[in-house]
Protein backbone atom coordinates (compact mmCIF):
# COMPACT_ATOMS: atom_id res chain seq x y z
CA UNK A 1 0.00 0.00 0.00
CA UNK A 2 3.17 1.96 0.31
CA UNK A 3 1.90 4.72 -2.51
CA UNK A 4 -1.97 5.20 -1.40
CA UNK A 5 -0.57 5.76 1.69
CA UNK A 6 0.39 8.86 0.30
CA UNK A 7 -2.35 10.80 1.51
CA UNK A 8 -0.88 12.15 4.57
CA UNK A 9 2.63 13.06 2.78
CA UNK A 10 3.02 16.16 0.94
CA UNK A 11 2.96 15.75 -2.74
CA UNK A 12 6.76 15.86 -4.14
CA UNK A 13 6.97 18.75 -6.79
CA UNK A 14 3.63 19.62 -6.76
CA UNK A 15 2.79 21.98 -4.06
CA UNK A 16 6.49 22.20 -2.41
CA UNK A 17 8.20 23.36 -5.32
CA UNK A 18 5.53 25.96 -5.97
CA UNK A 19 6.04 27.84 -2.93
CA UNK A 20 10.03 27.77 -3.59
CA UNK A 21 12.05 28.99 -1.07
CA UNK A 22 10.73 32.46 -0.46
CA UNK A 23 11.95 33.23 3.39
CA UNK A 24 9.36 33.21 5.79
CA UNK A 25 9.56 36.68 7.82
CA UNK A 26 8.62 35.58 10.86
CA UNK A 27 11.74 33.66 11.48
CA UNK A 28 13.08 37.77 12.56
CA UNK A 29 10.91 37.56 15.25
CA UNK A 30 12.31 34.20 16.45
CA UNK A 31 15.86 35.52 15.40
CA UNK A 32 15.48 38.38 17.74
CA UNK A 33 13.65 36.61 20.49
CA UNK A 34 17.36 34.99 20.65
CA UNK A 35 19.38 37.42 20.47
CA UNK A 36 17.64 39.37 23.56
CA UNK A 37 18.15 36.39 25.35
CA UNK A 38 22.23 35.93 24.25
CA UNK A 39 22.22 39.54 24.86
CA UNK A 40 21.06 39.28 28.25
CA UNK A 41 22.97 36.89 29.47
CA UNK A 42 26.33 38.24 27.90
CA UNK A 43 26.20 41.49 29.20
CA UNK A 44 24.79 40.50 33.06
CA UNK A 45 25.70 37.05 33.36
CA UNK A 46 24.73 37.71 37.26
CA UNK A 47 21.84 36.75 37.35
CA UNK A 48 20.65 36.20 33.73
CA UNK A 49 23.29 33.76 33.44
CA UNK A 50 22.21 31.65 36.20
CA UNK A 51 18.39 31.96 36.12
CA UNK A 52 19.04 30.49 32.85
CA UNK A 53 21.24 27.14 33.93
CA UNK A 54 18.68 27.41 37.26
CA UNK A 55 15.98 26.93 34.68
CA UNK A 56 17.26 24.59 31.81
CA UNK A 57 16.01 21.16 33.24
CA UNK A 58 12.90 23.06 33.50
CA UNK A 59 12.82 23.28 30.10
CA UNK A 60 13.11 19.72 28.83
CA UNK A 61 10.48 19.13 30.92
CA UNK A 62 8.00 21.55 29.65
CA UNK A 63 8.80 20.37 26.23
CA UNK A 64 8.67 16.87 27.14
CA UNK A 65 5.49 16.85 28.97
CA UNK A 66 3.85 19.47 26.29
CA UNK A 67 5.30 17.06 23.30
CA UNK A 68 3.58 13.42 24.68
CA UNK A 69 0.37 15.25 26.19
CA UNK A 70 0.08 16.43 22.42
CA UNK A 71 0.82 13.00 20.70
CA UNK A 72 -1.47 11.46 22.78
CA UNK A 73 -4.43 13.73 22.39
CA UNK A 74 -3.48 13.66 18.63
CA UNK A 75 -4.84 10.08 19.13
CA UNK A 76 -7.68 10.21 21.65
CA UNK A 77 -9.21 13.48 19.95
CA UNK A 78 -9.48 11.76 17.02
CA UNK A 79 -11.31 8.90 18.73
CA UNK A 80 -13.89 11.12 20.49
CA UNK A 81 -14.32 12.98 17.42
CA UNK A 82 -15.48 9.24 15.65
CA UNK A 83 -17.35 8.43 18.19
CA UNK A 84 -19.37 12.13 18.19
CA UNK A 85 -20.05 11.14 14.71
CA UNK A 86 -21.52 8.17 14.50
CA UNK A 87 -25.14 6.80 14.36
CA UNK A 88 -25.61 5.80 17.65
CA UNK A 89 -27.28 8.53 19.70
CA UNK A 90 -25.82 6.46 22.96
CA UNK A 91 -21.84 6.71 21.69
CA UNK A 92 -22.64 10.03 20.17
CA UNK A 93 -24.43 11.24 24.09
CA UNK A 94 -21.63 10.06 26.07
CA UNK A 95 -18.81 11.46 24.29
CA UNK A 96 -20.66 14.87 23.32
CA UNK A 97 -20.89 15.05 27.54
CA UNK A 98 -17.63 14.30 27.65
CA UNK A 99 -16.41 17.42 25.38
CA UNK A 100 -19.06 19.58 27.16
CA UNK A 101 -18.16 18.25 30.90
CA UNK A 102 -14.57 19.32 30.10
CA UNK A 103 -14.93 22.26 28.31
CA UNK A 104 -16.75 23.22 31.60
CA UNK A 105 -14.13 22.81 33.93
CA UNK A 106 -11.18 25.01 34.43
CA UNK A 107 -7.83 23.32 33.37
CA UNK A 108 -6.55 24.05 36.92
CA UNK A 109 -9.18 22.60 38.70
CA UNK A 110 -8.73 19.16 36.62
CA UNK A 111 -4.70 19.02 37.08
CA UNK A 112 -5.77 19.18 40.89
CA UNK A 113 -8.60 16.55 40.84
CA UNK A 114 -5.77 14.39 38.79
CA UNK A 115 -2.88 14.62 41.01
CA UNK A 116 -4.51 15.12 44.58
CA UNK A 117 -8.00 13.24 44.40
CA UNK A 118 -7.49 10.72 41.23
CA UNK A 119 -4.67 8.40 43.90
CA UNK A 120 -7.23 8.70 46.48
CA UNK A 121 -10.02 7.05 44.55
CA UNK A 122 -7.58 4.25 43.27
CA UNK A 123 -6.71 3.59 47.02
CA UNK A 124 -10.25 3.78 48.05
CA UNK A 125 -10.90 0.86 45.57
CA UNK A 126 -8.19 -0.85 46.15
CA UNK A 127 -8.23 -0.87 49.92
CA UNK A 128 -11.93 -1.90 49.56
CA UNK A 129 -10.93 -4.85 46.76
CA UNK A 130 -8.20 -5.76 48.92
CA UNK A 131 -6.59 -4.99 45.83
CA UNK A 132 -2.87 -4.26 46.92
CA UNK A 133 -1.66 -2.67 43.59
CA UNK A 134 -3.87 -0.49 44.20
CA UNK A 135 -3.86 0.46 47.87
CA UNK A 136 -0.26 1.09 47.65
CA UNK A 137 -0.87 3.30 44.63
CA UNK A 138 1.20 6.40 44.69
CA UNK A 139 0.71 9.62 42.32
CA UNK A 140 3.49 10.27 40.17
CA UNK A 141 3.54 13.70 39.34
CA UNK A 142 4.49 13.57 35.62
CA UNK A 143 2.04 10.86 34.63
CA UNK A 144 -0.70 12.44 36.41
CA UNK A 145 0.36 15.97 34.76
CA UNK A 146 0.32 14.27 31.42
CA UNK A 147 -2.88 12.59 32.15
CA UNK A 148 -4.50 15.80 33.07
CA UNK A 149 -3.47 17.99 30.14
CA UNK A 150 -4.40 15.15 27.53
CA UNK A 151 -7.82 13.92 29.41
CA UNK A 152 -8.62 17.83 28.92
CA UNK A 153 -7.41 18.74 25.03
CA UNK A 154 -8.36 15.95 23.91
CA UNK A 155 -12.30 17.72 24.25
CA UNK A 156 -10.87 20.31 22.50
CA UNK A 157 -8.51 19.09 20.15
CA UNK A 158 -12.28 16.36 18.80
CA UNK A 159 -13.89 19.35 18.46
CA UNK A 160 -10.63 20.44 16.15
CA UNK A 161 -11.27 17.24 14.35
CA UNK A 162 -15.14 16.97 14.12
CA UNK A 163 -15.17 20.64 12.36
CA UNK A 164 -12.26 19.32 10.12
CA UNK A 165 -14.12 16.06 9.19
CA UNK A 166 -17.19 18.16 8.25
CA UNK A 167 -15.37 20.58 6.16
CA UNK A 168 -14.83 17.90 3.75
CA UNK A 169 -17.92 17.77 0.97
CA UNK A 170 -20.34 14.97 1.65
CA UNK A 171 -19.71 14.19 -2.32
CA UNK A 172 -16.13 12.36 -1.05
CA UNK A 173 -17.71 10.13 1.36
CA UNK A 174 -20.29 9.15 -0.70
CA UNK A 175 -17.93 8.82 -4.29
CA UNK A 176 -15.39 6.77 -1.52
CA UNK A 177 -18.38 4.67 -0.42
CA UNK A 178 -20.17 3.90 -4.23
CA UNK A 179 -16.73 2.73 -5.16
CA UNK A 180 -17.26 0.15 -2.43
CA UNK A 181 -15.44 0.75 0.61
CA UNK A 182 -15.88 0.68 3.85
CA UNK A 183 -17.08 3.14 6.15
CA UNK A 184 -13.58 3.26 7.79
CA UNK A 185 -11.80 2.69 4.54
CA UNK A 186 -13.52 5.90 3.29
CA UNK A 187 -12.44 8.04 6.58
CA UNK A 188 -8.64 6.94 6.37
CA UNK A 189 -8.04 6.92 2.90
CA UNK A 190 -10.27 9.63 1.35
CA UNK A 191 -11.96 12.04 4.56
CA UNK A 192 -9.22 12.13 7.09
CA UNK A 193 -5.88 12.59 4.59
CA UNK A 194 -8.18 16.36 3.36
CA UNK A 195 -9.58 16.75 6.70
CA UNK A 196 -5.85 17.07 8.05
CA UNK A 197 -4.80 19.35 5.79
CA UNK A 198 -7.98 22.05 6.96
CA UNK A 199 -7.17 21.63 10.57
CA UNK A 200 -3.30 22.15 10.59
CA UNK A 201 -3.49 25.91 11.73
CA UNK A 202 -6.15 25.25 14.51
CA UNK A 203 -4.15 21.95 15.47
CA UNK A 204 -1.02 24.45 16.03
CA UNK A 205 -2.75 26.32 18.00
CA UNK A 206 -3.88 23.72 20.09
CA UNK A 207 -0.01 23.18 20.54
CA UNK A 208 0.80 26.77 21.19
CA UNK A 209 -2.15 26.87 23.83
CA UNK A 210 -0.81 23.65 25.25
CA UNK A 211 2.86 24.78 25.68
CA UNK A 212 1.22 27.87 27.18
CA UNK A 213 -1.22 25.79 29.70
CA UNK A 214 1.43 23.27 30.40
CA UNK A 215 2.82 25.99 33.33
CA UNK A 216 -0.25 25.02 35.02
CA UNK A 217 1.37 21.73 36.09
CA UNK A 218 4.26 23.54 38.28
CA UNK A 219 1.41 23.37 41.06
CA UNK A 220 0.85 20.11 41.00
CA UNK A 221 4.73 19.07 42.27
CA UNK A 222 6.20 18.77 38.47
CA UNK A 223 9.34 20.68 38.22
CA UNK A 224 8.66 22.42 34.90
CA UNK A 225 9.79 25.85 33.97
CA UNK A 226 7.71 27.90 35.60
CA UNK A 227 8.11 26.26 38.71
CA UNK A 228 11.87 26.39 38.77
CA UNK A 229 11.49 30.03 38.13
CA UNK A 230 9.47 29.80 41.32
CA UNK A 231 11.89 28.21 42.94
CA UNK A 232 14.86 30.46 41.73
CA UNK A 233 12.39 33.68 42.52
CA UNK A 234 12.17 32.29 46.53
CA UNK A 235 16.16 31.86 47.16
CA UNK A 236 17.01 35.28 45.16
CA UNK A 237 14.08 37.14 45.26
CA UNK A 238 14.73 39.13 42.13
CA UNK A 239 11.18 38.66 40.42
CA UNK A 240 12.09 41.26 37.08
CA UNK A 241 14.72 39.34 35.96
CA UNK A 242 13.25 36.15 36.86
CA UNK A 243 10.01 36.00 35.53
CA UNK A 244 11.25 38.17 32.32
CA UNK A 245 13.46 35.22 31.52
CA UNK A 246 10.89 32.62 31.67
CA UNK A 247 8.50 34.46 29.49
CA UNK A 248 11.56 34.74 26.83
CA UNK A 249 12.15 30.93 27.07
CA UNK A 250 8.62 30.73 26.66
CA UNK A 251 8.39 33.05 23.92
CA UNK A 252 10.53 31.15 21.89
CA UNK A 253 9.00 28.17 21.80
CA UNK A 254 5.65 29.19 21.02
CA UNK A 255 7.16 31.24 18.29
CA UNK A 256 9.40 28.79 16.90
CA UNK A 257 6.00 25.98 17.06
CA UNK A 258 4.05 28.82 15.18
CA UNK A 259 6.71 28.82 12.58
CA UNK A 260 6.66 24.97 12.28
CA UNK A 261 3.14 24.92 11.61
CA UNK A 262 2.95 27.24 9.08
CA UNK A 263 6.12 25.53 7.28
CA UNK A 264 4.21 21.88 7.48
CA UNK A 265 0.84 24.19 6.29
CA UNK A 266 2.64 25.34 2.88
CA UNK A 267 4.07 22.05 2.30
CA UNK A 268 0.75 20.11 2.21
CA UNK A 269 -1.23 23.08 0.79
CA UNK A 270 -3.97 21.70 -2.20
CA UNK A 271 -4.66 23.49 -5.11
CA UNK A 272 -8.48 23.97 -4.93
CA UNK B 1 -38.00 -13.68 -20.33
CA UNK B 2 -34.46 -13.28 -18.41
CA UNK B 3 -34.95 -11.73 -14.89
CA UNK B 4 -34.09 -7.87 -14.77
CA UNK B 5 -30.46 -6.49 -13.26
CA UNK B 6 -32.50 -3.94 -11.16
CA UNK B 7 -35.75 -4.88 -9.65
CA UNK B 8 -37.39 -1.86 -8.12
CA UNK B 9 -40.49 -2.87 -6.26
CA UNK B 10 -43.09 -0.23 -5.11
CA UNK B 11 -40.27 1.64 -3.17
CA UNK B 12 -41.58 4.80 -1.09
CA UNK B 13 -39.03 7.53 0.81
CA UNK B 14 -39.92 10.26 2.81
CA UNK B 15 -37.28 12.84 3.61
CA UNK B 16 -38.62 14.27 6.74
CA UNK B 17 -42.33 15.09 5.90
CA UNK B 18 -42.15 15.58 2.10
CA UNK B 19 -42.74 12.58 0.33
CA UNK B 20 -39.10 12.13 -2.67
CA UNK B 21 -40.73 8.27 -4.07
CA UNK B 22 -44.13 7.76 -3.83
CA UNK B 23 -44.07 3.43 -5.06
CA UNK B 24 -41.82 3.15 -7.77
CA UNK B 25 -41.73 -0.09 -9.48
CA UNK B 26 -39.25 -0.78 -12.49
CA UNK B 27 -37.45 -3.77 -13.97
CA UNK B 28 -34.16 -3.30 -15.79
CA UNK B 29 -32.38 -5.87 -17.82
CA UNK B 30 -29.47 -6.39 -18.39
CA UNK B 31 -27.69 -4.34 -20.99
CA UNK B 32 -30.06 -2.59 -21.15
CA UNK B 33 -29.67 1.80 -21.21
CA UNK B 34 -32.49 3.71 -19.14
CA UNK B 35 -32.55 7.47 -19.33
CA UNK B 36 -34.65 9.62 -16.68
CA UNK B 37 -36.57 12.98 -16.96
CA UNK B 38 -38.09 14.67 -14.81
CA UNK B 39 -38.16 18.53 -13.11
CA UNK B 40 -35.61 18.85 -10.23
CA UNK B 41 -37.24 17.93 -7.07
CA UNK B 42 -39.19 14.87 -9.19
CA UNK B 43 -37.38 11.94 -7.42
CA UNK B 44 -35.48 10.91 -9.98
CA UNK B 45 -31.73 11.28 -8.01
CA UNK B 46 -33.30 10.05 -5.53
CA UNK B 47 -34.27 6.69 -6.70
CA UNK B 48 -30.81 6.27 -8.51
CA UNK B 49 -29.17 6.75 -4.92
CA UNK B 50 -31.54 4.35 -3.33
CA UNK B 51 -30.49 1.93 -6.08
CA UNK B 52 -26.70 1.52 -4.78
CA UNK B 53 -28.24 2.61 -0.98
CA UNK B 54 -26.99 5.87 -0.50
CA UNK B 55 -30.10 6.41 0.39
CA UNK B 56 -32.17 4.48 2.45
CA UNK B 57 -35.66 3.95 1.20
CA UNK B 58 -38.71 3.20 3.96
CA UNK B 59 -41.23 1.40 2.01
CA UNK B 60 -40.48 -1.24 -1.10
CA UNK B 61 -37.96 -3.83 -2.44
CA UNK B 62 -34.77 -3.38 -4.55
CA UNK B 63 -33.29 -6.45 -6.12
CA UNK B 64 -29.87 -5.57 -7.52
CA UNK B 65 -28.51 -8.83 -9.12
CA UNK B 66 -30.23 -10.91 -7.18
CA UNK B 67 -28.66 -9.25 -4.30
CA UNK B 68 -31.91 -7.44 -1.55
CA UNK B 69 -30.78 -4.29 -0.63
CA UNK B 70 -31.16 -4.56 2.78
CA UNK B 71 -28.25 -5.95 4.96
CA UNK B 72 -25.33 -4.36 5.71
CA UNK B 73 -23.23 -7.06 4.05
CA UNK B 74 -25.44 -7.12 0.99
CA UNK B 75 -24.81 -3.56 0.70
CA UNK B 76 -21.02 -3.13 0.24
CA UNK B 77 -21.68 -6.21 -1.84
CA UNK B 78 -23.85 -4.47 -4.31
CA UNK B 79 -21.68 -1.13 -4.42
CA UNK B 80 -18.98 -3.15 -5.99
CA UNK B 81 -21.20 -4.06 -8.62
CA UNK B 82 -22.82 -1.02 -9.49
CA UNK B 83 -20.66 2.17 -10.28
CA UNK B 84 -21.43 5.51 -9.88
CA UNK B 85 -21.06 9.00 -11.66
CA UNK B 86 -21.85 11.94 -9.67
CA UNK B 87 -22.92 15.40 -11.07
CA UNK B 88 -20.18 17.16 -9.14
CA UNK B 89 -17.11 14.42 -10.33
CA UNK B 90 -16.18 13.71 -6.09
CA UNK B 91 -12.76 13.05 -7.39
CA UNK B 92 -10.45 12.94 -4.68
CA UNK B 93 -8.38 16.22 -4.63
CA UNK B 94 -5.58 14.90 -2.61
CA UNK B 95 -4.70 12.12 -4.50
CA UNK B 96 -3.42 12.24 -8.49
CA UNK B 97 -5.71 10.43 -11.37
CA UNK B 98 -3.90 7.09 -11.19
CA UNK B 99 -4.58 6.94 -7.53
CA UNK B 100 -7.95 8.12 -7.41
CA UNK B 101 -8.49 5.06 -10.37
CA UNK B 102 -6.49 2.51 -8.40
CA UNK B 103 -7.14 3.31 -4.63
CA UNK B 104 -10.38 1.61 -4.65
CA UNK B 105 -9.60 -1.37 -6.64
CA UNK B 106 -6.49 -2.19 -4.31
CA UNK B 107 -8.39 -1.64 -0.72
CA UNK B 108 -11.93 -3.19 -1.86
CA UNK B 109 -10.74 -5.30 -4.52
CA UNK B 110 -7.40 -6.15 -2.84
CA UNK B 111 -5.31 -6.28 -7.01
CA UNK B 112 -1.73 -5.97 -6.57
CA UNK B 113 -0.41 -2.17 -7.50
CA UNK B 114 0.50 -3.54 -11.25
CA UNK B 115 -2.20 -4.72 -11.73
CA UNK B 116 -4.34 -1.95 -10.92
CA UNK B 117 -2.50 0.46 -12.39
CA UNK B 118 -2.80 -1.13 -16.02
CA UNK B 119 -6.11 -1.40 -15.16
CA UNK B 120 -6.14 2.91 -14.66
CA UNK B 121 -4.25 3.42 -17.47
CA UNK B 122 -6.18 1.03 -20.06
CA UNK B 123 -9.16 3.17 -18.73
CA UNK B 124 -7.62 6.21 -18.82
CA UNK B 125 -6.89 5.28 -22.57
CA UNK B 126 -10.80 4.00 -22.97
CA UNK B 127 -11.38 7.47 -21.87
CA UNK B 128 -9.02 9.54 -24.42
CA UNK B 129 -7.15 10.99 -21.28
CA UNK B 130 -4.05 8.40 -21.11
CA UNK B 131 -1.49 11.16 -20.82
CA UNK B 132 -3.13 12.54 -17.57
CA UNK B 133 -2.47 9.85 -15.08
CA UNK B 134 -0.36 11.84 -13.08
CA UNK B 135 -1.71 15.15 -13.04
CA UNK B 136 -3.81 16.33 -9.80
CA UNK B 137 -7.80 16.92 -10.08
CA UNK B 138 -7.54 20.32 -10.21
CA UNK B 139 -5.15 20.68 -12.93
CA UNK B 140 -7.76 19.04 -15.53
CA UNK B 141 -10.97 20.35 -16.94
CA UNK B 142 -14.70 19.70 -16.02
CA UNK B 143 -14.90 17.09 -18.80
CA UNK B 144 -11.72 15.61 -18.23
CA UNK B 145 -12.49 15.61 -13.99
CA UNK B 146 -16.18 13.41 -15.37
CA UNK B 147 -14.35 11.16 -17.71
CA UNK B 148 -11.63 10.53 -14.87
CA UNK B 149 -14.45 9.85 -12.83
CA UNK B 150 -16.16 7.02 -14.94
CA UNK B 151 -12.91 5.36 -15.16
CA UNK B 152 -12.86 5.38 -11.72
CA UNK B 153 -16.29 3.65 -11.58
CA UNK B 154 -15.52 1.84 -14.21
CA UNK B 155 -12.29 0.19 -12.81
CA UNK B 156 -13.99 -1.42 -10.17
CA UNK B 157 -15.32 -3.59 -13.17
CA UNK B 158 -19.11 -2.87 -12.30
CA UNK B 159 -22.24 -4.59 -14.07
CA UNK B 160 -24.27 -1.60 -13.78
CA UNK B 161 -23.38 2.13 -14.14
CA UNK B 162 -25.59 5.07 -12.70
CA UNK B 163 -25.49 8.18 -13.96
CA UNK B 164 -26.58 11.17 -11.91
CA UNK B 165 -26.81 14.67 -13.83
CA UNK B 166 -23.53 13.59 -14.99
CA UNK B 167 -23.49 16.83 -17.77
CA UNK B 168 -25.09 19.08 -15.27
CA UNK B 169 -22.12 20.84 -14.41
CA UNK B 170 -20.09 21.41 -16.83
CA UNK B 171 -19.09 24.07 -19.75
CA UNK B 172 -21.45 23.38 -22.89
CA UNK B 173 -17.88 22.71 -24.96
CA UNK B 174 -17.36 19.60 -22.94
CA UNK B 175 -20.24 17.51 -22.78
CA UNK B 176 -19.81 16.36 -25.36
CA UNK B 177 -16.71 14.64 -24.74
CA UNK B 178 -18.42 12.80 -21.59
CA UNK B 179 -21.47 11.79 -23.72
CA UNK B 180 -19.18 10.20 -26.64
CA UNK B 181 -17.72 8.06 -23.24
CA UNK B 182 -20.84 7.20 -22.39
CA UNK B 183 -22.28 6.09 -26.05
CA UNK B 184 -19.36 3.75 -26.32
CA UNK B 185 -20.08 2.40 -23.07
CA UNK B 186 -23.66 2.05 -24.09
CA UNK B 187 -22.64 0.36 -27.13
CA UNK B 188 -20.22 -1.99 -25.26
CA UNK B 189 -23.45 -3.39 -23.90
CA UNK B 190 -23.32 -1.85 -19.93
CA UNK B 191 -26.13 -1.72 -18.13
CA UNK B 192 -26.63 2.02 -17.52
CA UNK B 193 -29.32 4.19 -15.90
CA UNK B 194 -28.95 7.65 -16.62
CA UNK B 195 -30.91 10.65 -14.88
CA UNK B 196 -29.88 13.36 -17.71
CA UNK B 197 -31.70 15.61 -20.15
CA UNK B 198 -29.50 15.55 -23.06
CA UNK B 199 -31.74 14.26 -25.61
CA UNK B 200 -29.21 13.88 -28.34
CA UNK B 201 -27.89 10.78 -25.42
CA UNK B 202 -31.03 9.47 -24.71
CA UNK B 203 -31.91 8.83 -28.64
CA UNK B 204 -28.71 7.76 -29.69
CA UNK B 205 -28.38 5.47 -26.96
CA UNK B 206 -31.16 4.77 -24.68
CA UNK B 207 -33.38 1.38 -24.75
CA UNK B 208 -36.23 3.55 -22.82
CA UNK B 209 -36.98 6.64 -21.58
CA UNK B 210 -38.90 7.47 -18.43
CA UNK B 211 -40.42 10.79 -16.79
CA UNK B 212 -40.75 11.18 -13.52
CA UNK B 213 -42.73 13.75 -11.36
CA UNK B 214 -43.70 14.67 -7.71
CA UNK B 215 -41.93 10.92 -6.68
CA UNK B 216 -44.12 9.22 -9.64
CA UNK B 217 -43.66 7.54 -12.59
CA UNK B 218 -45.47 8.96 -14.82
CA UNK B 219 -44.61 7.81 -18.55
CA UNK B 220 -42.22 5.47 -20.01
CA UNK B 221 -41.53 4.30 -23.78
CA UNK B 222 -38.98 4.37 -26.29
CA UNK B 223 -36.88 8.02 -26.19
CA UNK B 224 -38.44 8.82 -29.85
CA UNK B 225 -41.87 8.50 -28.50
CA UNK B 226 -41.75 10.27 -25.17
CA UNK B 227 -39.76 13.00 -26.75
CA UNK B 228 -41.44 13.49 -29.57
CA UNK B 229 -44.95 12.18 -29.32
CA UNK B 230 -45.78 11.89 -25.30
CA UNK B 231 -49.34 11.28 -24.03
CA UNK B 232 -49.09 12.35 -20.48
CA UNK B 233 -50.48 15.75 -20.20
CA UNK B 234 -46.88 16.46 -18.00
CA UNK B 235 -44.76 14.99 -20.04
CA UNK B 236 -45.85 17.92 -22.74
CA UNK B 237 -45.61 20.30 -19.91
CA UNK B 238 -42.30 19.27 -19.07
CA UNK B 239 -40.47 18.87 -22.26
CA UNK B 240 -42.55 22.70 -23.75
CA UNK B 241 -40.37 23.82 -20.82
CA UNK B 242 -36.52 22.02 -21.62
CA UNK B 243 -36.93 21.79 -25.09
Amino acid sequence: MENIDGGFAPEKGGAATRSGFSFDRGWLLVIAVVLTITALIVSRPDPFKRIFFFVQDGIWVTISVTVISFLLMLITGLIVALLRLTKSAFIKAVATSYVEIIRGIPLLVQLLFWYFAFPTVIQSIGKALRFSLFENYLANPVAMAVVGLTFCYSAYMSEVYRAGIQSISKGQMEAARSLGMSYVQAMRYVILPQAVRVILPPVGNEFISLLKDSSLISVVAVADMTRRGREFMAANFIPIETWVMVALLYLIMTLVAARVVHWIEIKTRLEK
Amino acid sequence: MEDPIIHIENVVKHFDKVAALRGISLDIMRGEVVVIIGPSGSGKSTLLRCINRLEEYDEGLIVVDGIPLNSAENINTVRTEVGMVFQQFNLFPHLKVIDNITLAQRIVRKRPKAEAEKQAYDLLEKVGIPDKAQAYPWQLSGGQQQRVAIARALAMNPKIMLFDEPTSALDPEMIQEVLDVMLNLAKEGMTMVVVSHEMGFAKAAADRAILMDEGYIIEEALPEVLFTNPKHERTKLFLSKVL
